[in-house]
């Protein structure tokens, strides 16, 4: 078994889960809602991305600029127009109300893209040597934006007034609010932030992966099992969880092909939420 | 005019169920079929969802679960269908007891996320499995040439299904499991066995889905991964749930021959934009009528008051932390 190359290739495709994870996170901290339509983002922004760089012939830095922009946008429109009108409701309103959004978004992108897969030719072609190992240039960089806009997220929420005040937010909502913290403004921003992080998974996804309208749905259960098996709520244990979880994807598919390799990751989701529902390193969210 | 109460209106639709094939054209004893089926999907989720308020992603396991095990031994076997589709409501039967007893540990969104990927799990291994399932390429089972008979049995089930939430409403028990959904841990110490009740509600909401996932391959006389484990028809049966009201004793009935209806409609003319529509509907009713159709009914006056959903005012999800 060629240990090296599993682990850099597990470790690599962790990063893109990690940010896609992290924006999950953040919104149900903030918020309470699992956010069913997060890969359905992913899956609209990797798209645009082939259309920007294809279609129009623009650089792709343009698409790591502008995409996710786009998509904080969609974050607030979705917030404006339902998420904040069912504040209130019982938790299953938001559940049904999100996992409604998610098969709209992939209903209005077959409409636009059409259903098949499209790629990204062209855009970090190549490989480079990695502790012996030839590594893809783009899974290489995927990894580094996606785990360093991870990391300086975590530094936003940890050290700027920003941050507290969305941690203040999260933990208790009332003693915020009485300290003259703009809540709604804070969900709002928290989602426009958790949307766009999903935006810049999608944009970073495009250069390595063949990418469909679908492809949210096989994203979200993999950022599900990871906020589950790192802790809902934590921060670092979904970075930490992505990683893992990418090692025993990679793994998995070496030892017993994709189709059953990808289902360890639910099982290993499942194992979690059954022997430790509180996660790696989760602090025990109640609900 | 007299108020409708729910024996009025099943009486209503057990005459129209029985009217439809002896004067109904082949193409309104298929329509009737889907309906049926989903129907019977729409009461068995609202078991669980509406009554017990688990929110469910995985029922469509359960139908993936029994149309694999039906369709599997007509396949091999050459099992009528009928005894195929016992095996299969067996099969959903054996499969929830344990699943229930572990994923019903979990509460709100964690049982939500854990159904919705349990689904996928199963139909990962329907798709890497196919040494036995034949995988992607799916099982081809020989057309029915009459569908009079497969009708005659999903109506009696559907009929089965609506006596007994009738019955449940109306006893102690749905008290029970609507104190579970009002307050878990109020219910406890009250001296209700949640667990018990809970582990029982959702294993009767997982056997007629699983006879169901059997008549729906015969019907189509086709299944693969795809089609068992779809999430349009597990979207489909909660959008009936929830447009005609959770936890009641109409709700579903009324859910399901509106969407149906007005799937048909869009299935013929639109397909392209079916799931789009159906999740519109889903988002339109959380918005604006979450307490379905039943309570409109109950407030123009035209059914009988009965119980209403959410009496108490739910906690704000802010507070709950």
């Amino acid at each position: 078994m060629p240990v090296t190359e599993l682990l850099i290739g597990g470790i690599l495709l962790g990063g893109v889960y990690a940010l896609m994870a992290c924006g999950l996170n953040l919104i149900f901290g903030v918020m309470r809602v699992i956010n069913f339509a997060h890969g359905d983002i992913l899956a609209v922004a990797a798209l645009s991305t082939v259309s920007i760089v294809v279609g129009f012939k623009l650089p792709f830095w343009l698409a790591v600029v502008l995409v996710p922009v786009g998509c904080a946008l969609l974050g607030i429109l979705i917030h404006m127009l339902i998420l904040r009108r069912i504040e209130s409701a019982p938790l299953i309103m938001s559940l049904l109300a999100t996992y409604a959004l998610s098969t709209i978004l992939v209903n209005v992108a077959i409409l636009i893209w059409g259903g098949g897969y499209s790629g990204l030719p062209g855009v970090l072609v190549g490989s480079v040597q990695l502790f012996g190992v030839n590594v893809s240039l783009s899974r290489l960089v995927s990894f580094l934006c996606a785990i360093g806009v991870s990391l300086a997220v975590w530094w936003l929420l940890q050290f700027t007034r920003f941050g507290r005040a969305v941690r203040s937010a999260s933990q208790a909502p009332e003693l915020a609010s009485i300290s003259g913290i703009a809540v709604d403004r804070i969900r709002l921003a928290t989602f426009a932030l958790g949307s766009g992080m999903a935006g810049l998974a999608g944009v970073l996804v495009a250069p390595a992966f063949a990418i469909d309208p679908q492809l949210g749905s096989r994203f979200i259960i993999k950022a599900f099992a990871v906020i589950i098996v790192g802790g809902m709520g934590s921060y670092p244990g979904a970075i930490l969880a992505a990683l893992l979880l990418g090692i025993v994807e990679v793994v998995g598919s070496y030892l017993a092909g994709a189709v059953i390799g990808s289902a360890f990751l639910f099982l290993l989701m499942l194992g979690v939420l059954l022997v430790r529902p509180r996660g790696l390193l989760g602090v025990g969210v109640r609900i | 005019m007299r108020q409708l109460g729910p024996l009025g209106v099943f009486a209503i639709a057990l005459v129209a169920a029985g009217v439809v094939p002896l004067i109904g054209s082949d193409y309104a004893v298929s329509f009737s079929i889907q309906l049926l089926i989903f129907l019977v999907l729409a009461y068995s989720w609202n078991l669980i969802g509406g009554y017990t308020g688990y929110t469910h992603f995985g029922q469509v396991a359960f139908f993936g679960i029994g149309a694999y095990v039906g369709s599997l031994l007509i396949f091999h076997w050459n099992v009528p269908w009928y005894l195929a589709m016992l095996a299969a409501a067996l099969a959903g039967a054996i499969a929830a007891l344990p699943l229930g007893g572990a994923m019903l540990r979990l509460k709100g969104p964690f049982f939500a996320i854990g159904m919705f990927g349990l689904a996928r799990v199963l139909e990962a291994f329907a798709l890497g499995f196919d040494g036995i399932t034949q995988g992607g390429t799916g099982i081809y089972l020989k057309p029915l040439g009459d569908l009079k008979p497969l009708y005659c049995a999903v109506a009696a089930i559907a009929a089965v299904m609506m006596l007994l939430t009738w019955r449940l409403d109306n006893s102690r028990l749905g008290l029970k499991l609507l104190a579970i959904r009002e307050d878990e841990n109020a219910a406890e110490s009250l001296g209700i066995p949640t667990t018990r009740l809970k582990i029982g509600a959702f294993v009767a909401s997982a056997v007629a889905p699983a006879a169901m996932g059997c008549l729906y391959s015969v019907y189509l006389g086709f299944i693969d991964p795809p089609t068992a484990f779809a999430s349009n028809i597990e979207l489909t049966t909660i959008a009936m749930v929830l447009l005609g009201g959770m936890g009641t004793v109409l709700g579903p009935l009324l859910g399901a021959i509106v969407l149906s209806v007005v799937n048909e409609v869009l299935w013929a003319n639109y397909p392209q934009i079916y799931l789009a529509s159906v999740g519109v509907i889903v988002l339109l009713a959380v918005l604006f009528t979450p307490r379905g159709l039943v309570n409109i009914g109950m407030k123009g006056g035209w059914l009988a008051l009965g119980r209403p959903l959410f009496r108490r005012s739910a906690q704000p999800a802010s507070q709950s932390s």
